[in-house]
């Protein structure tokens, strides 16, 4: 256990597999991921994004003979410490709307243990610039308010590592900038992964590409060494291989 | 992946299903030839007590004939025979719950899904077993008490399995992905095994007008054909079962091959 | 906007900054208390399960009186009020069971929760806790007023005291919250839903709801010798709560993961 956070890693693949009887969600996924990268994950439906995203943010566990370490946490072995250094934000809004935004972020604030909980919240509210709107039932939040407060929840232990599951989907052009900008802002201490279908967001935002179809790793790359023809190729490759 | 060895066992399962099937109507045959018409479980009661502890004996009210004072109670020559079939079905249906059980817990620590695949074949085995139970019991209750359908303990609780195991069905049913579907049924299968015998056990404690059915033991020739026929069942069960594995994993191969050919 | 994000990220929200691993100090309790309080906020707010759940007790007692109103006069009600009783409180409960677990699977906010350094038997608890508490507070009201209405010109002089129902009620309900949120979570992902839970739930609470129903009905009749057997009853009931509920709490992290 000593020096687990020895690692510049942030995330080690080795051989990830997820198979059910004769189904191979994935298969033998392997590839290292430095702290402080913005990993952007592509690919076709049923590619087995999701499922790796579930597989490392510990939702999930791979299959034997599958290792995977993020944070030099072991996904299975160590996943309830790996949790504290977690934050997701998704599609969904992960937050209760008959709760104020106050009591979303007190209450996701008690899960994670924090100390000084109501500084942070205030804090972190001001941040996402909604505090004049903390004593209001989410409910009555537009879906650009409420992917905000999502990221002020994702933020409140804050974590190393930040997967994003589909973020923009559902959003408007505002709203997508105010997520452009508050990513902007955390850049530079966090590692983030991401699953996109938004082809030029994910390659813009990128400082590693991954490709996977059918479960497996068709490309994975340094956003530097990518030629964007080359990768648009190879992408149409890929989502043609999905559609059968 | 398993290749020539899946054939082996299903030899075996075929040499199974014809002994277990020979015993099975051997004991049938000795029980309404070879065996003595026992008087199974006649008491010899006075009114009172006969009044006062209706969940200890055996008493079929219409049957109570008062002779100098004491009540002999004679069984009906069928019901006794269903009973050397009835009993072996309901002992043999639980064995294959608890081999589902088994399996089902077999899953949730290693997550293969063969475990779940033969868990949830013992259950349509186990089922098919508790069906058995049923019919012959409702055979016999209609036969001894004249009535087709009582809610004494046994019955009641081989309902409630009866119901457990088509709600099993009925879950594996409605969870399309495949990993959950194994998931929740095998939860449920193991809490359904823990809930069978306490519902027997319950059953057996309320206090009702029902009567609990004793068994006050037998005489040899009939523990014979009793032992035979239980244990022909066994087997029969068992082949059903392995035939059924070798068919599933026949047809899961089928899927791998036919995978691979689209690729 | 740019400047305060980055100032708040630069600020630890741990007490002790220089911890590295465990370095958030997780209390159990904490987590438990945490889930409990939201659930009751949020149905204090919005009070959807209690008035479904009490408005559906109601109307099975207006059934019930539709199923009596030809039985006579002569027709003693006080041998069945135990089984009528309980009956409303088992379809009652089946409701509110499964409004509870729709919250959390509404906005994914369960896979939050999964995400969050909290131990799935304490989600178990705290939901399983909650449900307690509705079913109680639904409870409170509905005896009462089944007493009300079917069992006062009955003939109850016999009758053991009141605090004997209570506990039958107590026992039984527990059993019912934590198995129930066992299967509610189940169920609540499946095609099914509510039938679901109603299909897997009957057959699993029978053995239960026997026991509690013939411990409230001997402290309802009392007939002789009635105190020791309402006990043998609540000891059986007993120990199907300890065994089935230890069962759930076990079982309870598998349904988390898939």
């Amino acid at each position: 256990m000593s020096d687990i956070n020895e690692t510049e890693f942030a995330l080690e693949v080795r051989d990830v597999s997820r198979t059910f009887g004769a189904r191979k969600a994935l298969n033998k996924v392997s590839f290292d991921l430095p702290k402080g990268a913005f990993l952007s994950i592509f690919g076709p439906n049923g590619a087995g994004k999701t499922t790796l995203l579930r597989t490392l943010s510990t939702l999930t566990q791979p299959s034997r003979g599958s290792s995977a370490k993020v944070l030099g946490y072991d996904v299975v072995k160590d996943a309830v410490e790996l949790r504290e250094h977690i934050g997701i934000i998704s599609h969904n809004s992960l937050l209760y709307p008959d709760l104020t935004a106050q009591e979303n972020l007190e209450f996701f604030a008690e899960l994670y243990c924090i100390e000084h909980e109501q500084e942070r919240i205030d804090e972190l509210l001001t941040a996402v610039g909604l505090k004049h709107r903390s004593l209001d039932l989410v409910r009555t939040f537009s879906r650009g308010m409420t992917q905000r407060l999502s990221i002020a929840r994702a933020l409140l232990a804050d974590p190393e590592i930040i997967f994003l599951d589909e973020p923009y989907s559902g959003l408007d052009p505002h709203a997508m900038d105010i997520l452009d900008q508050l990513i902007a802002q955390i850049r530079d201490r966090h590692t983030f992964v991401m699953v996109s279908h938004d082809l030029e967001k994910g390659l813009e935002l990128c400082s590693h590409a991954l490709i996977l179809a059918k479960g497996q790793v068709v490309l994975f790359k340094e956003r530097k060494d990518i030629d964007k023809e080359e990768f648009n190729k190879v992408y149409r490759e890929t989502v043609g291989l999905g559609v059968s | 992946m398993k290749g020539e060895r899946v054939k082996k066992p299903i030899k075996i399962a075929i040499i199974l299903m014809l002994v277990g099937g020979l015993l099975t109507t051997a004991a049938f045959l000795m029980a309404f030839n070879t065996a003595e018409v026992q008087t199974f479980g006649t008491v010899n009661l006075t009114k009172a007590q006969a009044a006062a502890s209706n969940t200890v004996f055996e008493v079929a009210p219409a049957n109570l004939q008062p002779i100098d004072g004491t009540i002999n109670y004679l069984r009906p020559w069928f019901s006794q025979k269903i009973f050397y079939f009835h009993v072996p079905f309901a002992e043999a249906s639980f064995l294959i719950f608890t081999v589902a059980a088994f399996f089902a817990v077999m899953f949730l620590s290693k997550r293969r899904k063969s475990f779940d695949t033969k868990s949830r074949i013992a259950m349509e085995v186990a089922f098919l077993f508790v069906v058995a139970t049923m019919i012959t019991g409702d055979l016999w209750t209609r036969a001894s008490w004249g009535m087709w359908w009582d809610w004494e303990p046994r019955l009641t609780t081989y309902l409630i399995m009866m119901l457990l195991m088509l709600v099993y069905f009925v879950l594996r049913n409605s969870i399309e992905d495949e990993e959950r579907r194994a998931m929740y049924a095998s939860v449920f299968c193991i809490i359904a095994w823990i809930d069978a015998p306490i519902s027997f056990f319950i059953t057996r404690i309320i206090p009702s007008q029902h009567p609990v059915v004793f068994k006050s033991g037998m005489a040899t020739s009939n523990l014979v054909p009793f032992i035979v026929a239980q244990v022909g069942m066994i087997m029969i069960g068992y082949a059903i079962y392995t035939l059924r594995v070798g068919e599933e994993q026949n047809r899961e191969r089928l899927e791998i091959i036919k995978e691979a050919i689209e690729n | 906007m740019a400047r305060e994000l980055d100032y708040v990220m630069t600020k630890k929200p741990k007490s002790e900054p220089e911890q590295k691993s465990g370095s958030l100090n997780i209390s159990g309790w904490r987590q438990f208390k945490a889930i409990l309080r939201k659930d009751i906020v949020i149905e204090l707010r919005t009070k959807e399960m209690i008035t479904s759940m009490g408005l559906y007790a109601l109307l099975v007692l207006v059934i019930y009186y539709i199923a009596l109103s030809n039985a006579g006069s002569n027709f003693e009600t006080q041998r069945i009020a135990a089984g009528l009783l309980f009956l409303a409180i088992v379809f009652t409960s089946m409701l509110g069971l499964n409004r509870s677990l729709v919250h959390e699977v509404d906005q994914g906010c369960l896979e939050a929760l999964l995400l969050s350094p909290i131990d799935r038997p304490i989600i178990f608890f705290g939901k399983a806790v909650g449900n307690l508490i509705f079913l109680l507070i639904v409870e409170v009201f509905v005896t009462p007023l089944f007493y009300f209405i079917f069992l006062s010109s009955a003939k109850m002089q016999n009758s053991g005291p009141v605090w004997m129902v209570a506990i039958a009620l107590v026992v039984g309900s527990i059993g019912i919250a934590g198995v129930g949120t066992l299967l509610a979570t189940m169920s609540v992902n499946t095609k099914g839903k509510d039938f679901m839970l109603s299909v897997m739930f009957i057959p699993i609470m029978f053995p239960l709801l026997l026991a509690v129903v013939a411990a409230a009905s001997q402290a309802i009749m009392g007939d002789p010798g009635y105190v020791k057997v309402f006990w043998q009853m609540i000891a059986a009931a007993t120990a199907y709560d300890a065994l089935m509920i230890g069962a759930s709490f076990a079982l309870y992290e598998f349904i988390l993961e898939a």
